[in-house]
């Protein structure tokens, strides 16, 4: 059962940012809903007001500018960017990542901006959009502002975004020229569940072998999606070989902080999260994983 | 032992009151995140030792409109400090959950209970140092 609410469906992004201001904390927004309803459907959430998004047309779509940044809509869907002509040709990573969450079913009504508010630390598209150095498009009461999504989720289920701010989108920088990247998801039980651990990460590698970009990202080893900075330092400039890579990989298993939970313990998490880290190390240097 | 005074160290705890034979009831809110419960419940004292600076509590509470339960034994204890003049505090909770809140997340609810208690910790440490010093 689910508790009693007013629905509200603006038909713009500034339609939506008033009903916010007006209703405060008694408010709640709706993209695709498949979290939003779960969790008020079990009584967890009870908002008074929901303030649909499905209307709100300048929130859809994927394009790329001139400079060659993706610009992802916050409505866009997680089946929308997985088949996305310009996401599959300019950063297919992303659409990988994007292929992996749960079912088509669940991918064709989830949103971008909706798994980026929800700020569940097991999903899949922050840490692929963190190595990517993406950042979240952010309308509120105090105007428009970008937020690294890197710096987005704060806690299990909590973000950076202030009281009446809305998501608006995404915007993508293409990669280094020469870049790799890869995303890798450790699933031991189910093709569609949430990962036991993820492993995002995205390197350049010189012709002679050394690493001039590296970047790492982690999801499902702690309270929020973690970038594995100390990895990544101890990459950069060096020549990639199996010793650095264990090291590396050490140095991102440690960085983590994981949960117990049926996917497995702390213990487990951490120790696949260093082997997770060296098969995408291995991935960018087009070695067998 | 003034057990309301103690029960108002726990962050989010609300209109504690006596039900008499060391029975307390009280509300608890907790948030993480959107998801918002008020728990409300009872609290019983299960051991009272103020030579050896024990006390045991048993704590139960449930969320009306999630549907969820949770249960908490806690033992607090006041030891002398390693240096003379100091006190040590310790504090031993197993908690339960069930129900729904339990389903959507026990290591979640754990996590946030962990830290429900480092600050319950810290808080009781300030109010005893408090009267200590007054």
């Amino acid at each position: 059962m689910i508790a009693p609410y007013e629905l509200h469906a603006p038909a713009t992004a500034r339609e939506a940012l008033e009903l916010l201001a007006r209703h405060g904390e008694d408010a709640h927004l709706m993209a695709g809903g498949t979290s939003l309803v779960l969790l008020m459907k079990q009584g967890l959430v009870r908002p008074a007001h929901v303030v649909s998004l499905h209307r709100v047309g300048e929130l859809r779509g994927i394009t790329r500018s001139a400079e060659g940044w993706l610009e992802i809509g916050a409505l866009a869907t997680h089946r929308e960017i997985e088949r996305s002509p310009l996401v599959r040709a300019h950063c297919p990573m992303l659409a990988e990542a994007f292929a992996k969450i749960a079912t088509v079913r669940i991918r064709n009504q989830a949103t971008l901006g909706g798994n980026l508010a929800h700020a569940d630390p097991a999903q899949d598209p922050p840490p692929a959009l963190i190595v990517l150095a993406a950042e979240v498009l952010v309308l509120g009461p105090r105007g428009a502002r970008a937020i690294p999504v890197e710096e987005l989720s704060t806690d299990i289920f909590a973000t950076s975004l202030g009281p009446g701010e809305l998501i608006v989108g995404v915007r993508v920088p293409p990669l280094p020229a020469g870049a790799r990247a890869t995303y890798l998801k450790y699933l031991p039980r189910t093709e569609d569940d949430y990962a036991t651990v993820s492993v995002a990460a995205a390197a350049v590698v010189g012709p002679d072998g050394t690493l001039p970009h590296v970047r790492i990202a982690l999801g499902a080893v702690g309270p929020t999606p973690i970038r594995a900075r100390s990895a990544e330092d101890a990459l950069r400039g060096q020549r990639l070989d199996e010793r650095l890579i264990a090291w590396a990989a050490a140095l991102a298993a440690e960085a983590t902080d994981p949960l117990d939970d049926a996917r497995g313990s702390a213990g487990y998490k951490r120790e696949m999260a260093r082997v997770f880290t060296a098969r995408a190390l291995r991935a960018l240097t087009g070695a067998r994983p | 032992m003034d057990v309301p005074r103690v029960a108002r160290c726990v962050p989010g705890v609300e209109a504690i009151e006596a039900l008499g034979e060391d029975r307390y009831r009280g509300l608890l809110r907790i948030s993480v995140g959107p998801i918002r419960l008020a728990l409300a419940g009872e609290v019983a004292v299960t051991l009272k030792d103020e030579a050896a600076g024990i006390a045991g509590m048993r704590a139960t509470a449930a969320d009306k409109g999630a549907g969820g339960a949770v249960s908490a034994d806690l033992r607090i204890e006041v030891r002398d400090g390693a240096r003379p003049g100091t006190s040590e505090l310790q504090i031993t909770t197993d908690a339960q959950v069930m129900g729904r809140i339990g389903e959507f997340g026990q290591p979640i609810i754990k996590r946030k209970a962990d830290q429900t208690m480092s600050e319950f910790a810290a808080n009781l440490a300030r109010a005893v140092a408090g009267a200590g010093a007054a």
